[in-house]
């Protein structure tokens, strides 16, 4: 029994590393094939609208609350130190430099991340994958390319939606129990905030969106036969981008914390 | 066809969106940091920043015109901050201004904050180097203070000797008015005692000011920027305040005293016949040696705190060189 | 090998086609050919290995070993854009019409015509084409239909179209009757041979249905564990008595 649990174990983490591996080749053969033509460039504007424009809500929604909850939650501790007038700094730091990326991401990765996955797994059940080699489109580009490419640029952006409508979430709860008024709240936001905070969470948010786009295109473009695989295609986008995220944020944090010593 | 259109608006309009907030965030950012516009370099050197960082405010009169550019160290106590200064602003800025760091409230970052000096001069050119302020500050302040002890030990001295001998006795009353050389002595003292009482109000109006700029925080002196300390010089300030009353008191009482001696009989009279007077006067007297060891220990205070230890520090160092010599 | 049609010269050669995916073989060297204008039919249980000898041929699967010869060009030694040009030669109906989800009736349909542009040139207006391709199988109403729309004979019928839009010389079907009910299954037997008639192709047709062979064939393979098993015309094979031959016929 014990060396059967042991056995496993060696199993498991051979698989893992059978998955890294093989998501590596992926990600290698995505840099290979998005610098060859032809682009498929109306397929990733297509892309990049259904990943923009239609995460946008969830997005906003999200990042309002998120904006409100965290005030609110945050008040009566600041107000005991009678330091309610840092809020907008102390909010504004924290949903620019952590919340608003990872929630944002976190979200994109529910949506996007399993949306990619599950697509991408039924077309290749349904041979659809197939059918575009045939048709002389080559389906990684195509399908894989067109996608990684639109995560990764459209997720900074959503960042920024979220990012913004979570400090105005913030201001609301702000202006109606401090009376704090919007000019004042928005420069005090920006007083504190510097680029180094800006620009390691933007950065940052570029690979979150490369994660996204690259676990979701890979478990769906290597889905296996019939529709469970389809569900474990998409079930282990989201739960193997969700991980990934948070091993992408220690590392940025990690790098940003080393390189610009702020 | 129609639908692929307005899915590009919307995309478009999408980005174009999310990318103003992208650099509407960043031209705010770089505003408050000075890091675009017309701005001015301008210099000053500290011999101590206190973790002043790149990209810290640099206040005139309390408005932000400015960041910090460049901390260099040129001597091991000399420190060059280079600031870029708002070009609007930099016209109103005089030769004689003087920059001082201090903090942004509670926990908050550092600041440059440079003050007008008093007075006429030249306007600033760019990259001129202005004075700063924080040790000039505090080591003239030191001076006055051990002068006001020094006078103050000295006169209490005297005026003890004087009460003594007036508590030792009838006979004494009698040697007090017949001898001019204790009369002489007792007035000396009395001058002594004005000017130590002149040197610590002035002392106390000095750091009272100094307070009172702590107060207003934008004219924060760099090495004060603790509430701590501020709030242990306010107590000491106190103190002193309470002493030079005190002294006031005494030097009022000591001098109707001897006013009343010197205008005759009458006063001496009184006094010899009046024991409540002659007791009054001894307790003065105790009243201005008590505030006198109180101002030796408030002085004291000051040595410990921190922030003073290395003047004093270098004061006996200077004392024992000179002892040698 | 050509004997049912000596006057035809082939336009496939299969030979010894080797395929396994760990210790399961697949193919364990099979030989085909296909003659021009002719309509091939190979019969086998599922697992057989039709299907993947199917994708072998048009390149999707890469064969252990064993050389297939389409046209003149050796698959497996052909650039992508060789492999590309020939691919507009081969239709390829797949089993489960594999019509585009997220697409109209309409761009599946220009789908093809996007990156095949060495037969047509670069089209401006690809209106005529897919009219022509959606009236063939007899659905140009559903043009502007998405496939979630389409009962799955109808779906069969467009991916059909979608492989007839490049006019290919040889059409490969896998499965072309599977799932539908005999009425629609019959139906679509009939535009094989419509089509056939029309653009006079070549096909390869992969099924286990019985009727569907009857009707289409004009010689058949049987697959037997990864091997052509028996060959020959439907009478002949069905008169057969080799209980192996005699199982595809019941």
């Amino acid at each position: 029994m014990p060396m059967n649990a042991v056995f496993n174990i060696i199993e498991l983490f051979k698989s893992f590393l059978l998955e890294i591996g093989e998501l590596s080749f992926f990600a290698a053969r995505f840099f290979r094939e998005s610098f060859k033509r032809p682009v498929e460039f109306k397929e990733f504007l297509r892309q990049c609208y259904n990943m923009g424009n239609r995460s946008l809500l969830l997005v906003a929604v999200t990042g309002f609350i998120i904006g409100l909850v965290f005030t609110l939650q945050s008040r009566p501790t600041l107000q005991e130190f009678g330091a309610v007038s840092w809020m907008p700094s102390m909010v504004s730091i924290s949903i620019i430099r952590e919340i608003g990326p990872i929630i944002t991401a976190l979200i994109c990765a529910g949506r996007i991340g399993s949306g990619i996955g599950a697509e991408l797994g039924s077309m290749r059940v349904t041979e659809q994958i197939d059918a575009m080699e045939v048709s002389g489109t080559n389906p990684f580009k195509y399908l894989v390319v067109t996608r990684i490419m639109a995560t990764t640029f459209m997720l900074p952006i959503l960042v920024f939606f979220g990012d913004a409508i979570a400090l105005f979430g913030s201001y609301l709860v702000e202006n109606i129990k401090g009376n704090v008024s919007f000019l004042l709240y928005f420069n005090q936001v920006f007083d504190a905030l510097e680029f180094g905070d800006l620009m390691p969470a933007t950065i940052k948010t570029f690979f979150f969106g490369f994660a996204i786009g690259l676990v979701g295109c890979f478990k769906g473009y290597y889905c296996k036969k019939g529709t469970a695989g389809v569900g474990v295609a998409a079930n282990s986008a989201v739960v193997f981008t969700s991980m990934l995220l948070f091993i992408i944020d220690f590392i940025a944090v990690f790098v940003t914390d080393i390189f610009y010593d702020l | 066809m129609e639908k692929t259109t307005t899915q590009k608006i919307r995309l478009g309009l999408f980005v174009i969106i999310g990318l103003l907030i992208f650099v509407l965030a960043t031209y705010l950012i770089g505003d408050k940091q000075k890091m675009f516009g017309n701005t001015v370099q301008l210099a000053t050197s500290f011999n101590n920043v206190n973790g002043l960082q790149l990209g810290n405010n640099v206040r005139y009169s309390g408005v932000n015109v400015g960041t910090v550019r460049n901390i260099e160290m040129i001597g091991d106590t000399n420190i060059r901050v280079e600031m870029i200064i708002d070009k609007e602003i930099f016209k109103h800025i005089k030769k004689n201004a003087v920059a001082t760091i201090g903090s942004d409230g509670l926990v908050g970052s550092m600041v440059i904050n440079i003050l007008p000096g008093k007075g006429m001069a030249d306007l600033v050119e760019p990259g001129y180097e202005i004075s700063s302020l924080n040790r000039i500050r505090t080591d003239d302040l030191l001076n006055t203070f051990s002068k006001t002890n020094k006078n103050a030990e000295q006169l209490t001295e005297n005026l003890l000797k004087i009460t003594n001998e007036i508590n030792d006795g009838e006979g004494t009353v009698g040697l007090l008015v017949n001898d001019i050389a204790m009369a002489k002595d007792l007035k000396l003292t009395m001058s002594y005692l004005k000017v130590s009482s002149q040197k610590t109000s002035e002392s106390i109006s000095n750091l009272n000011r100094l307070i009172a700029t702590l107060n207003n925080k934008d004219n924060v002196v760099g090495i004060l920027k603790d509430t701590a300390v501020a709030n242990r010089i306010r107590n000491i300030v106190g103190n002193l305040d309470n002493t030079s009353i005190e002294i006031n008191k005494a030097v009022s009482n000591v001098n109707k005293t001897v006013l009343n001696i010197k205008d005759g009989k009458g006063a001496l009279n009184y006094l010899s016949n009046d024991p409540g007077l002659v007791r009054k006067i001894d307790s003065t007297m105790t009243n201005v040696n008590e505030a006198s060891i109180r101002l030796n220990e408030d002085l004291e205070a000051l040595k410990h705190n921190f922030l003073f230890r290395g003047y004093f520090r270098k004061l006996e160092r200077e004392k024992l060189r000179e002892q040698k010599k | 090998m050509s004997t049912t049609m000596p006057n035809k010269k082939p336009i496939i050669e299969i030979k010894d086609l080797r395929k396994s995916y760990g210790d399961n073989h697949v193919l364990n060297g099979f030989n085909m050919v296909l003659n021009e204008g002719e309509n091939l039919v190979i019969m086998g249980k599922s697992g057989s290995g039709k299907s993947v000898m199917i994708k072998c041929l048009i390149g999707l699967e890469r064969p252990d070993s064993g050389t297939i010869i389409v046209m003149g060009e050796t698959i497996g030694e052909l650039s992508r854009t060789t492999l590309d040009e020939l691919r507009t030669e081969i239709g390829f109906l797949f089993q489960g019409s594999a019509l585009y989800d997220s697409m109209t009736v309409r761009e599946n349909l220009e789908f093809p015509l996007r990156r095949h542009t060495k037969k047509f040139g670069i089209l401006k207006d690809t209106t005529p084409l897919v009219m022509e391709a959606l009236e063939s199988v007899g659905l140009a109403h559903a043009v502007n239909l998405m496939p979630a729309e389409l009962s799955g004979g109808m779906k069969r019928r467009i991916a059909l179209a979608r492989t007839l839009i490049l006019q290919p010389k040889i059409i490969l079907y896998d499965e072309p009757t599977t799932g539908l009910d005999p009425i629609t299954a019959k139906e679509i037997l009939i535009l094989m041979k419509s089509i056939q008639d029309k653009y006079n192709t070549s096909a390869i047709i992969i099924t286990h249905d019985v009727d569907c062979a009857r009707v289409i064939s004009n010689r058949m393979i049987l697959l037997v564990d990864g091997i052509n098993y028996a060959e020959g015309t439907f009478e002949e094979l069905s008169k057969s008595t080799d209980p192996q031959v005699q199982a595809f016929f019941k």
